[in-house]
């Protein structure tokens, strides 16, 4: 009880401590007041601290089961283990928006430490800007959405959480993606003062680039988990459902995919200053769209989600997002556009303004996958689209952008190509070609196949030409071996990508499933793999019961299962048996029993699935091997590098 | 700018082309029972509707049977494999399929709305 109204305290404090840091370090920052800067700093600061007390109040309430609230009775119960008792802190819409109103707080206040080289105005507007945003989440956690709410009567126990998330997948999942989404609100707030501050060059990259990668860092980690998970517990043999969901995750991660490589062009070149300012701002507003589209039930979704009271504060939100952005960004356009020589066609930024404008190609086939029902419906009957849709429009643009990563990094930058410098480009072409013959005499017809997996052995091809070339000839220049790092690791995410994508386009290529209904004792050969039915039996474990059968499968033994929950009202959680090899998943799904004593399967062979979860893995070792450790770059070194002033 | 315009364009009508075909060739009908009534469909749609206690199992839980209802009208559905596990009467439904001369719903896939993070079940007592 106590605990309650200590948490609401809390949130309320820290939405005075926001409000005030807000007002006061737009107009310090208008001033240019140094004192006044450092105030409304120190008052996210305390802002922070505040949210931080509330995050803190929360979880001691779930983890001493403080059922007097609300929020504690409706999302654990005394038989759910302590770990994900502690999840429950994200498990449910109040928590969650708390838990993103504190990673957005503490991200924030580190960025805001190391913002003091960008010069009053930009901190100032920085500061105001992230506690602006700060304090929207805060007004809807105390006014709609409070995870302090109480009971009028304690229950003895909670509700407990749905089976379905009981899992460890519950654990990690969840807070990386979440804390993604937070994250991408920082680019925002830099790429957004400096240009109220009226400062295009490449300053806000240099200090916001820590920042967009640990965004994307987390959204990709959180994608690639909230696959994994899927698959593991869903039982319905494949990763991705193109729900709107997985949607509005994968939006922002695109758009700053696309930004992280326009940026470059930006250091090395000066040149798509608006254009990054463009998408920074878009992955945030993708963002606050996607949250708005999760959590009120706009639109029809496998997951349905508590129409709540959250869903116009977002909607209201959103708008004032989109006009503030595009307001910013047609007033400063005449401060953003220019600066560098233009862009030749055939050349490195040639390449990486093709790959973003692909990217956000695929951004708008993702957007109007996603509204068209709401669009759809506006105008007549509601309609949907499916996987087919989302292949038959992205797949091509995705092959480009495949294409793209094999031959962008072997061009020049600056001039356009000629033809000596393209001699590189025979590597990756000849790969190609080895790589179709190699398909083709394998007996593969797939054209999507055929297309696909040969460039990926290009980009392959290409990553590995850059470290042979890497290792040879930069070593002479030690100084330049922090951008040489972040090369190394660029390459290695590349290549973590080929591996994911090969993955993908394995398992989606050539997925086998099979239904079957055994006797005991009869086999079954899937995609040449034979399983062996040897009979099945009851368990009765504490509160669940499960009927658990058993599959031979060379020496290892498969248990898919089907457990019964009898206190959440019978309902039922399918236990996937999956035995993972490199080259294929063996995935088997109990269906039911007879009472003879047979028992039906579905049975997948899913090829080369591994390959996406170590992919994702490799990608992330990349980023981190790139830029972990590394010191920021000065700010002064960056002004020489691309000067302001620079006539376009 | 005006070099890069150029291929702006070209990209935005190859994405507006791509998405134009793509969504007309698979873009679903979503119904409800009702209207799946009064409008039939030729072609898959997807229809939403509540599991009535009717359902039948055979082929050891691979093959299922049941009648989906909202409000006013209701249609017999037939689906083979597995099944989403909150499936059971009373619960809501999205099958995916079309309806054949027979009068019965064939579907082909079927997903259960399924509880979210997000969904809680309101505290009464």
């Amino acid at each position: 009880m106590i605990l309650g109204y200590l948490g609401g305290g809390a949130l309320l404090a820290g939405l005075v401590m926001a409000g005030f840091s807000a007002v006061l370090s737009f107009w310090a920052g208008l001033q240019e007041n140094a004192v006044m800067v450092q105030v409304g700093r120190r008052a996210f600061f305390a802002a922070a601290a505040m949210v931080a007390v509330a995050g803190g109040l929360l979880e001691w309430a779930l983890l001493s089961h403080d059922f007097s609230l609300a929020y504690v009775a409706e999302h654990t119960d005394l038989s759910t283990p302590t770990a994900l008792v502690a999840a429950g802190f994200y498990g449910g819409q109040e928590g969650s928006l708390l838990y993103w109103a504190l990673v957005l707080a503490l991200l924030g206040s580190v960025s805001l430490v190391a913002s003091a080289s960008l010069g009053l105005k930009m901190a100032g507007y920085a500061a105001g800007l992230m506690a602006a945003i700060l304090s929207f989440l805060l007004v809807v956690l105390v006014l709609v959405a409070s995870p302090f709410g109480l009971l009028s009567i304690t229950p003895p126990d909670g509700l407990g959480l749905n089976p379905v998330l009981r899992d460890g997948g519950m654990l990690i999942h969840p807070p990386i993606i979440l804390a993604g989404f937070a994250s991408f609100a920082i680019p925002f707030c830099f790429a957004s003062a400096a240009l109220l501050a009226g400062r295009p060059d490449a300053a806000w990259i240099a200090h916001t680039r820590r920042f967009a990668l640990i965004a994307w860092s987390l959204q990709t980690t959180g994608l690639v988990l909230g696959m994994w998970w899927a698959y593991h517990v869903l039982g319905w043999g494949g990763y991705w459902g193109w729900d709107p969901v997985e949607n509005v995750a994968l939006m922002p991660w695109l758009a700053t995919t696309a930004y992280l490589h326009s940026s470059m062009v930006q250091e090395t070149r000066g040149r798509l200053r608006a254009w990054n300012f463009g998408l920074v701002m878009l992955a945030f507003l993708l963002v606050v769209f996607g949250t708005f589209i999760v959590r009120s039930g706009v639109v029809p979704s496998v997951h349905t989600f508590a129409i709540s009271a959250i869903g116009p504060w977002f909607l209201g939100f959103l708008f004032v997002c989109i006009a503030f952005s595009v307001v910013l960004l047609a007033a400063r356009a005449g401060v953003a556009a220019g600066g560098g020589q233009p862009v030749a066609p055939v050349s490195r930024e040639g390449a990486f303004v093709l790959q973003n404008l692909l990217l956000i190609g695929v951004v708008a086939v993702v957007f109007w996958g996603t509204v068209l029902p709401l669009v759809s419906g506006m105008f007549g009957q509601q309609r949907v689209v499916g996987a087919s849709y989302y292949e038959r429009a992205a797949g091509p643009l995705l092959v480009v952008i495949l294409a793209l990563m094999a031959a962008g990094p072997l061009l020049p930058w600056r001039r356009a190509a000629r033809l000596p410098s393209l001699r590189a480009l025979v590597w990756p072409g000849a790969t190609v070609l080895v790589a179709l013959a190699a398909l083709l005499v394998a007996g593969v017809r797939s054209i999507p196949a055929l297309i696909a997996l040969p460039l990926v052995a290009a980009v392959v091809a290409t990553c590995l030409i850059q470290y042979a070339r890497l290792g040879r000839g930069w070593s002479r220049l030690p100084s330049v071996f922090g951008r040489r790092r972040r090369r190394y690791g660029a390459y290695l995410a590349h290549l973590g990508l080929a591996v994911l994508v090969t993955g993908i386009g394995a398992s989606h290529f050539w997925q086998q499933e099979r239904d079957v209904t055994l006797a005991p004792g009869q086999q079954v050969t899937v995609a040449g793999y034979t399983l062996t039915y040897t009979g099945s039996e009851q368990r009765t474990l504490t509160d669940h019961t499960e009927l658990v059968a058993s599959m031979r499968f060379g020496d290892a033994t498969l248990e898919p299962a089907l457990a019964t929950y009898a206190g959440l009202g019978g309902q039922a959680l399918t236990h996937v048996s999956i035995n993972t090899t490199p080259l294929a998943d063996v995935y088997v799904v109990l269906a039911g029993s007879g009472a003879d004593g047979t028992a039906s399967f579905r049975i997948f062979v899913n090829p080369l699935v591994s390959w996406i979860w170590a992919g994702g893995a490799i990608i992330i070792f990349g980023v981190l091997l790139g830029n972990l450790g590394e010191r920021a770059p000065a700010t002064e070194a960056v002004r020489r590098r691309v000067p302001a002033s620079v006539p376009g | 700018m005006i070099r890069w315009s150029i291929p702006a364009l070209v990209v935005a009508a190859c994405v507006g082309y791509l998405i134009y075909s793509a969504s007309g060739g698979s873009a679903e009908y979503y119904l409800t029972v009702s209207q799946l009534r009064s409008h039939p469909v030729n072609g898959e749609v997807r229809v939403a509707g509540v599991v009535q206690t009717d359902v039948q199992k055979s082929n050891g839980g691979l093959h299922v049977t049941f009648t989906e209802k909202d409000g006013t009208a209701s249609v017999p559905v037939e689906y083979s494999g597995t099944l989403p596990d909150i499936f059971k009467p009373g619960i809501t439904v999205v099958a995916e399929g079309r309806l054949g001369a027979d009068g019965v719903f064939h579907a082909t896939t079927l997903l259960a709305k399924c509880p979210s993070r997000f969904s809680t079940t309101p505290y009464t007592q």
